[in-house]
């Protein structure tokens, strides 16, 4: 070949090329989805829109295993105005802070003024959730809360109802542990870890007894309550409830240690029910799940979970980004996410859905629980709030303090954030 | 007289009104110097003196992205604020700690490793090789591995302690146990670095004062003592400085194996650092820390250059 054949056809490739992108004007989307929440099954979602809007390209980011790990990295990206993402999956306590810190770009403008009846559809906690003074700062993903797993096969052997209070299932996993003579068979299991789970360890009880701790932006910290929950915990794994390294417990360590048949009740988010029914779990077909026990003479409570979708404020193509994020947040989406992922949904009618029901029968029972879950305290500072609390829960549950000590220093601590 | 011919040659060149762009093409020595050095001194200027000098101006503002506030200079605030702040003072102490704890450790281990390598060996590979290896390990990766190598139930560690018969412990359940599983794993990674630089200390010390010792008579150990141990000072000492200053840096292992628990009993203060800007993006507080530990390895680094040139 001559130079000149050879010039001539690199031109062509070239011309070709520049007007092939010039008649698409492709727009291309990258979104951080959490590795955790089935970027497969969103894979499938996103395949759909693109098959509707052909001039759309969507691309998926994973990173990080755990809600900090991903906060981590999205801050790091976000810090540096990088424009390389576009639309990002938030943990429910995030959308406050991210819009505090001008990340996300609202949704007003495309919703228009009909903004508030757009919000009404959702559940109500996450239409609060991702609302910060009248502005639509995120769209939810899928909802979430905290639930109690339970070995059916061993509680119907020992003729055990579902415990109701955090006594009757600390009596009862004495009962079944005694009896069953297993070393390895823990009777609870929950997160102890100084991870964003051991923040709603300490709340459930907390909110059991009917307290707050933050209202109306101010601090309402009940150190009694406090106290109380924090022994309650201590005293699990003191009686040998719960094992001694309790402290050691991540939220996954919660779902593998009672997918491998070792635990009689965990705490634990919706995500754990899909795994523990998988082709390699130990307990398939034995597992039930309940809403959580209340304290002596409380109301049950469990921890608001879900995950927002926000639009990054660094985004070259925030148009587009947030037509997709329409689609993502919609019913039909939900729907077909709750079908393929068994993510709870964040409409109430989706719960009741015929095709819904039929996939995952113990959505029905899961409603009522997301409808009742109180949310985590939503301020901006929340990452120190929750780095206090989680701190402190770790830190009893080693013996470093007593609950007392504990309670003490995390009104201490929080009072310098939440002044 | 050299010099002084120069000078007047220059000083003739610059009277005889030529432009001033001729003394780029005919450079005396000092501008060329300054050439020479230009390039180096931007960069440096662009990587680490505007940076130092925006984090200290940076400590002195009151910035925290999740107010929305913008950034408003708030005078020594931050410093008061961190005086009374029970954590900072705790992760300085860990800090502290381990620099004191890790940093002889490593170097003993690290003297002892540099002799066993110096021994004349046949094969001299495998013994250099796995002395490179765990420094060669990136930080992150020791600490993720070592945790697994304590972790009370499937760890390693516990396992063998248990085939021995003593009952072992929850390694991460308890603040003083976890603090010596980190310092153990900070010693292992970075005794082989003192090991290289103290075994090519070893390895120019001339074999000729061993023979004339012992012809003198004197054993292995007064050989240690007397020759090879004052030989070493220079390499140990530039070892120490490395390693100290690393030391105060601690982040990776602690981060990695104990995200500084149980509680923040081992927790450092280049994490609070981390946690005060990339968590709670709280910039200002962030780099009030910062310039503390700034300040805190200058003044190591300090010390150790006047013993070096107390030495010379």
């Amino acid at each position: 070949m001559t130079l000149k054949t050879t010039m001539t056809l690199l031109l062509a490739g070239a011309a070709v090329t520049l007007s092939a992108s010039v008649a698409t004007a492709q727009t291309n989307l990258r979104v951080f989805v959490s590795s955790q929440h089935r970027p497969d099954v969103w894979r499938k979602a996103f395949d759909m829109y693109e098959a509707k809007n052909s001039n759309v390209k969507v691309t998926i980011e994973t990173g990080g295993n755990t809600s900090e790990q991903q906060a981590q990295y999205l801050n790091t990206v976000m810090t540096a105005k990088d424009s390389s993402l576009d639309i990002m999956i938030l943990d429910v306590i995030r959308p406050a802070q991210y819009a505090a810190a001008g990340w996300t770009v609202p949704f007003n403008e495309v919703l228009g003024s009909d903004a508030a009846n757009y919000m009404k559809r959702y559940l109500p906690a996450y239409a609060e959730a991702n609302t910060v003074d009248g502005k639509v700062v995120a769209l939810p993903a899928f909802a979430d809360a905290m639930f109690l797993y339970y070995r059916k096969d061993l509680l119907e052997k020992h003729g055990i109802q579902p415990p109701q209070t955090w006594d009757e299932l600390a009596a009862a996993a004495k009962k079944v542990t005694d009896a069953e003579k297993d070393p390895n068979l823990q009777g609870l299991s929950f997160q102890g870890k100084a991870i964003e789970g051991a923040v709603c360890t300490f709340l459930l009880p907390y909110w059991s007894m009917g307290k707050q701790l933050v209202s109306d932006g101010k601090l309402s910290f009940d150190k009694d309550a406090a106290v109380k929950s924090l022994k309650l915990w201590k005293d699990f794994v003191d009686q040998g409830v719960a094992k001694k390294n309790i402290a050691e417990v991540a939220t996954d360590d919660t779902r593998k240690e009672f997918q491998s048949g070792n635990v009689l009740f965990a705490v634990n988010w919706s995500y754990a029910w899909g795994q523990f029914q998988g082709a390699e779990s130990a307990v398939k077909d034995k597992v039930g799940v309940v809403k959580l026990p209340a304290v002596q003479g409380g109301q049950p409570a469990s921890c608001l979970g879900g995950w927002e979708w926000g639009v990054s404020a660094y985004s070259s193509n925030k148009t587009e980004a947030q037509k997709l994020v329409q689609y993502l947040s919609s019913p039909e989406t939900s729907e077909f996410m709750a079908i393929n992922a068994s993510l709870l949904p964040q409409f109430p009618e989706v719960y009741t859905d015929a095709d819904v029901t039929k996939a995952v029968p113990w959505f029905a029972n899961a409603k009522p629980v997301v409808e009742t879950a109180k949310a985590r305290p939503v301020t901006p500072r929340y990452n120190e709030v929750s780095e206090i609390i989680r701190t402190t829960v770790n830190g009893v549950l080693a013996g470093q303090s007593t609950p007392e000590e504990g309670a003490t220093q995390m009104e201490g601590r929080l009072r310098r954030v939440l002044r | 007289m050299a010099t002084a011919s120069e000078t007047t040659l220059v000083t003739t060149h610059n009277e005889s009104g030529t432009k001033w762009w001729t003394r780029f093409l005919d450079p005396s020595e000092r501008t060329l110097a300054v050439l020479l050095l230009m390039p180096a001194a931007l960069l440096l200027t662009l990587i680490i003196v505007y940076p130092v000098c925006r984090l200290i101006w940076t400590s002195f503002q009151s910035l925290s992205l999740t107010s929305g506030l913008p950034a408003t200079f708030a005078g020594l605030e931050n410093y008061t604020l961190m005086l009374e702040d029970p954590v900072f003072w705790e992760t300085t102490w860990n800090t502290v700690l381990i620099t004191l704890i890790t940093v002889p450790g490593a170097l003993f281990v690290g003297l002892a490793l540099a002799l066993m390598a110096n021994l004349p060996f046949n094969v001299k590979w495998p013994v250099r090789l796995s002395l490179l290896i765990p420094w060669a390990l990136p930080l992150s990766f020791a600490g993720l591995i070592f945790a697994w190598f304590f972790h009370s139930e499937y760890g390693v560690v516990n396992d063998v302690l248990r085939r021995i018969g003593i009952e072992g412990v929850i390694w991460f359940n308890s603040a003083n146990w976890a603090f010596a599983a980190i310092c153990l794993t900070i010693v292992w990674k970075t005794s082989s670095f003192m090991a290289l630089i103290i075994l090519a200390g070893l390895q120019t010390i001339p074999r000729s004062l061993y023979e004339a010792a012992d012809v003198d008579g004197a054993g292995r150990l007064r050989q240690f003592f007397e020759i090879t141990l004052p030989l070493l000072k220079p390499a140990i000492v530039v070892a120490l400085i490395f390693r100290t200053i690393t030391a105060l840096q601690t982040f990776d292992i602690p981060f990695t194996m104990t995200r500084g628990g149980p509680g923040t009993s081992t927790a450092t203060l280049a994490m609070y650092i981390h946690q005060n800007t990339v968590d709670f993006l709280d910039l200002g507080y962030g780099s009030a820390l910062a310039v503390v530990m700034f300040a805190l390895s200058m003044g190591v680094t300090a010390v150790y250059l006047r013993m070096i040139r107390a030495k010379g």
